[in-house]
């Protein structure tokens, strides 16, 4: 029907050449049997005023040019406007699609009276299309435009091609290479990585035989040299221990939490001692730190100190005297040596001369008479022999000592732990009722230093790089 | 002449040592990684004879490394690995600065790590050096495992130290390997023998931690994290060595006689905390039942005669024996007893144990199980008793293990004051001061029956009766023996002395009846005499001095002893006085 509408235009366009648009408009309007045209045609009266212009339009060019086909694109477009939106033209549609019958408001009884079947009447309303839904819903009859691109495809023949012959090839079993280099790959084991970062202390770690197998580099010792991946062999006496002591010194039997009452009362002596020991060192400090009643200042002294050098004592004069007399003394002693003469030197050497021969001869002599003194010689070397011997077994035994005792490794020395002990009546009757004394951690801790594992050391003191500034606060300056 | 003059501090002891201080900066490292690895490494400071000669003529305490140490230090490869953290904890701060969290995702995923294998290998080459030196390993990783998991430490520290503990405890267990135990006001002593290595460690009580502050944490972590890599290869050795499965493994047989418990641990929990139990035996790779162990024959080493080897014989039958000193006894825990300590020593020694639900996981038979030989109470006394099983204090196991038999179990009921725990520990010599509990106990050892001792609880009876009149006539007697042996001589004396001759008279001969044994010993001694005698001087007077001090140390165990009669008396007299004040 469309298309016929069309056609008649055209042959009626080529009938009435020269008309004025809006009187063909209207025309073509009127031709149509029952149109309805959707905006109002009010312009017609403009149009009608202007003048006719002649123009020759025997010429294609001319005829193109100036026939006037206004009209009839919009006729057209209001034409496809309709089919657009409204799915035909509304002159073909039925009366019952664009009107209703309006018959006021429903009655509310009858409302009333749905209410009670109201759950068939949802399974009604579901089965319903929603109204949003229908108003939405697309109606023109203009089929949207296809996006041509997304069907087309660049080099489509080629590809299916080449799709066909890797068919044809699979089917053979034929497997393309890069699809091999893919396949030959190794897989990434994701599983190795993560072992790589595993944290030390993680708490599900896994152990294997470390003394069982033995060392797995296979390489070359030279490349594993020069890599600096060959392990350095430990110097042997790295292995030695620094320190005699056992790991783990058991406690005295008198640390027992129900101890024999003998064992306990040594250890409480022992831990007395220890006490008293200390005590005595403090009280000498504090003795040592004592002022002396002699360097207070009492108020005789006061007096003196305030007096010194206004009153003037005789005895002073006196001394002052007594210096003078002593400085001319000096002066006087400082005496020029005389000048050897040249027999006094000649003298002097002869005696002196004389002198050695007479300890020469001495000496020989002396070294003479020694074959006499030989056994007590004798006797006097064994002496010191033996001597040195003593002397080197006790080097050697307080050497010895010396391994058992802590070190002086660093600024401090070794302090030891102060000794666990609990009182008669701290003693718990039972295990129940047992309060542990000390740390073991500390214990542990002392342990190392004592062994000379690690130097004793003094927890690092907080410094203050900038110094502290107190400021009151504005809003409770305010307040005071 | 001529020459060069020589410089001070350029040759001698002064190049073999290097402060500390150097030594970081040649290693490029900040103080904390060197000490770290120091540690790691077992390379410890060193304190050089002359100071001053080290020091260049200073006399300050410094901290010295031997210069060898630290050169051997430079090639390991760790401290690639610590710079390597350096730069890593830089990145992340620079990244975390700038809000950058993919990138800070990143860093954190790359996180470097190292291993410690490697220089477990170097520093203990074989198994039984690492062995000879777990003893600090096992006390660290069981004082880590107690902490509580607030931070002081990571987290994940404290697990893996829990781990390893449980399967050592685990491994003595399924070893019986445990010789002594200790409780003392410390910690528990444990002492075990290990592939004839005598293995010694301290266990903290549980919650007994005030974390000290004079102690160095960052220290203390790092040989942790030594110990923990060493402790774990050490385990799977022995493990392997008794053929059980490492991660160890419960046996399906006593898995499934557990009960099941759902809500007491997460169920990624819930299997170390059964494993920690030690109510269940462990699996084994080839699951063979007890296999029958070949007696060995014993071939006497050489320079060793027959009586040596007795005595080491009789001491493994001992043993033998100790190890199944719990054996078919079946006890129950109650709730306020140590329960893992209990559990370890029970099971180290063959007994069977269990406790109440609410305590652990892990239980095997309830309160009501009829077959319950004893029941470990520390309580003074108990309201529902059951009938056939001994209540006893949980000192009596402590002392059966370190006594090596079952103990009478009088002395250890309910309420009844515990005899002292002697600590295994102290071997006395011949000629020390023996506390007479330990002597009644050796006593028991020797298969001795306690007769006296029976007597003497017998008098206490009477004693608390208001009747001790035996023992003073005991007492009388003696003294009247002494007094009679007295008037004798004296009488003797006296004729003497007033010259009279002593009254002569023949009697009928009779037959000396000659003790062979005792002729030995006499002549024994004999021979002794005269081998003094022969001394030379000097031997002599060595000779002389040993006997002095032996000597002395006798009188001194008598001193000893006799005071602790004196204070025994002293408090039966308070106990008499008291019970008859209280009538």
């Amino acid at each position: 029907m469309h298309y016929n509408t069309n056609e008649e235009e055209t042959c009626f366009l080529s009938l009435v050449p020269n008309m004025a648009s809006a009187r063909r408009l209207k025309r073509v309007a009127a031709s149509q049997p029952g149109f309805i045209n959707l905006k109002s045609a009010s312009d017609s009266a403009g149009s009608a005023s202007s003048r006719r212009k002649r123009v020759n339009k025997n010429k294609k060019k001319n005829w193109n040019k100036h026939s006037d086909i206004n009209d009839i694109d919009e006729f057209l477009e209001d034409v496809r406007h309709q089919e657009r939106t409204t799915g035909g033209l509304l002159s073909e549609k039925s009366d019952d699609s664009l009107f209703f019958l309006d018959i006021g408001q429903p009655k509310k009884a009858e409302q009333k009276e749905e209410e009670p079947v109201e759950g068939k009447k949802r399974k009604g309303k579901a089965s319903r299309p929603l109204r949003i839904d229908l108003i939405l819903q697309h109606d023109s009859l203009v089929q949207p435009p296809k996006d041509v691109l997304a069907y087309q495809q660049p080099n489509a023949k080629k590809l299916r091609r080449i799709a066909q012959k890797a068919e044809q090839l699979a089917a053979k079993g034929v497997v393309p290479r890069r699809q091999k280099q893919l396949l030959n790959r190794r897989p990434v084991d994701r599983t190795v990585k993560k072992a790589v970062t595993e944290a030390n202390n993680n708490p599900d770690r896994e152990y294997y035989d470390i003394w069982g197998q033995e060392s797995k580099n296979t390489a070359d010792p030279w490349y594993l040299q020069q890599t600096g991946k060959k392990l350095v062999k430990r110097p042997e006496k790295l292995n030695e221990k620094p320190s005699v002591l056992p790991a783990v010194e058991v406690i005295a039997p008198g640390g027992s939490y129900n101890p024999d009452f003998f064992s306990h009362q040594a250890l409480l002596q022992e831990a007395h001692d220890i006490e008293v020991k200390k005590q005595k060192e403090e009280d000498k400090i504090a003795r040592q730190l004592a002022v002396n009643r002699a360097d207070t200042a009492t108020e005789e002294t006061v007096f003196n100190e305030q007096v010194e050098g206004l009153v003037e004592e005789e005895n002073e004069e006196e001394e002052a005297a007594l210096d003078e007399e002593e400085e001319d003394g000096a002066v006087g002693a400082i005496v020029l040596a005389d000048k050897k003469t040249e027999k006094k030197r000649k003298r002097e050497r002869a005696e002196k001369i004389k002198e050695q021969q007479r300890l020469a001869d001495r000496r020989q002599n002396d070294r003479r008479q020694q074959l006499f003194q030989l056994r007590s010689i004798k006797a006097s070397i064994k002496q010191q022999d033996q001597k040195t011997q003593a002397k080197q077994i006790q080097r050697k035994a307080k050497q010895e000592a010396q391994k058992a005792q802590p070190r002086r490794l660093g600024k401090l020395k070794f302090q030891p732990q102060d000794m666990e002990v609990q009182l008669s009546d701290e003693l718990a009757g039972s295990l129940r009722r047992l309060k542990p004394e000390g740390s073991v951690l500390k214990d542990r801790f002392k342990s190392l230093q004592k062994r000379n594992l690690i130097e004793p050391r003094e927890r690092a003191k907080f410094k203050r790089r900038l110094k502290l500034k107190y400021v009151e606060k504005r809003a409770f300056r305010e307040i005071t | 002449m001529g020459g060069l003059q020589k410089k001070k501090f350029e040759r001698g002891s002064a190049t073999n040592y290097i402060t500390r201080n150097k030594a970081r900066k040649k290693l490029q490292l900040s103080l904390p990684d060197f000490r770290r690895l120091c540690i790691l490494k077992g390379i410890y400071p060193h304190e050089p004879k002359h100071k001053k000669k080290v020091n260049k003529g200073s006399t300050a305490a410094r901290t010295f490394y031997l210069l060898k140490d630290i050169r051997f230090l430079l090639h390991e490869p760790i401290v690639g690995k610590f710079r390597d953290y350096k730069v890593f904890v830089r990145k992340l701060k620079r990244a975390y600065g700038k809000t950058e969290w993919s990138a800070v995702e990143r860093l954190k995923e790359n996180k470097p790590t190292y291993k410690l294998d490697h220089i477990i290998k170097e520093r203990f080459p074989s198994f039984i050096d690492a062995l000879r030196d777990i003893d600090d390993a096992l006390c660290m990783c069981f004082l880590f495992s107690t902490f509580a998991r607030t931070g002081k430490c990571h987290v994940q520290t404290i697990q893996l130290c829990r781990r390893l503990t449980v399967e050592w405890m685990n491994y003595v267990i399924a070893s019986r390997s445990l010789r002594k135990v200790f409780i003392s006001i410390k910690g528990i002593y444990y002492q075990a023998e290990v592939m004839g290595q005598l293995i010694t460690w301290l266990v903290p009580y549980q919650f007994s931690h005030d974390h000290p502050t004079d102690v160095d944490y960052r220290v203390m972590a790092t040989f942790t994290e030594f110990y923990t890599t060493l402790l774990g290869f050490v385990n799977f050795r022995l493990y392997h060595s008794l053929n059980l499965v490492y991660p160890p493994k419960l046996d399906s047989k006593t898995e499934s006689e557990l009960k099941d418990e759902d809500d007491y641990a997460m169920n990624s929990e819930s299997y170390l905390e059964k494993l920690s139990a030690l109510s269940a035996s462990l699996a084994r790779v080839v699951s063979t039942a007890e296999e029958e162990e070949a007696q060995l024959d014993q071939f006497p080493v050489e320079g060793e005669d027959i009586e040596t080897m007795e005595a080491r014989e009789k001491e493994e039958k001992q043993q033998e024996a100790q190890k199944k000193l719990f054996e078919g006894l079946k006890f129950f825990l109650n709730r306020e007893v140590p329960r893992e300590s209990l559990a370890f020593l029970i099971r180290c020694f063959g007994g069977e144990v269990s406790w109440d639900t609410s305590v652990c996981i892990g239980s095997t038979y309830d309160v009501t199980d009829e077959t319950i030989t004893h029941h470990i109470v520390d309580r003074p006394n108990i309201d529902k008793q059951h009938i056939n099983r001994y209540y006893i204090q949980p000192q009596w196991l402590y002392d059966c293990v370190n006594a090596k038999i079952l103990l009478p179990v009088e002395d250890y009921f309910l309420g009844v004051t515990l005899p002292p725990h002697l600590s295994p520990f102290v071997e006395e010599k011949d000629g020390d001061y023996v506390p007479p509990e330990k002597l009644k106990i050796m006593a028991l050892q020797r298969g001795e029956k306690p007769a006296q001792e029976d007597e003497e609880e017998e008098e206490e009876e009477e004693e608390e009766e208001g009747e001790d009149e035996e023992e003073e006539e005991e007492d009388e007697n003696e003294e009247e023996e002494e007094e009679a042996d007295e008037k004798n001589l004296k009488i003797m004396e006296e004729q003497r002395s007033q010259g009279k001759s002593l009254k002569v008279k023949v009697t009928p001969g009779k037959v000396k009846v000659e003790n062979a044994a005792r002729l030995e010993q006499e002549e024994k001694a004999e021979e002794k005499r005269l081998a003094i005698m022969m001394m030379k001087k000097k031997e002599k007077y060595l000779y002389d001095k040993i006997m002095f001090g032996k000597k002395r140390k006798i009188r001194e165990a008598n001193k000893l002893a006799a005071k602790r009669k004196a204070h025994d008396d002293a408090e039966k007299s308070d106990k008499k006085k008291k019970a008859k004040t209280r009538k």
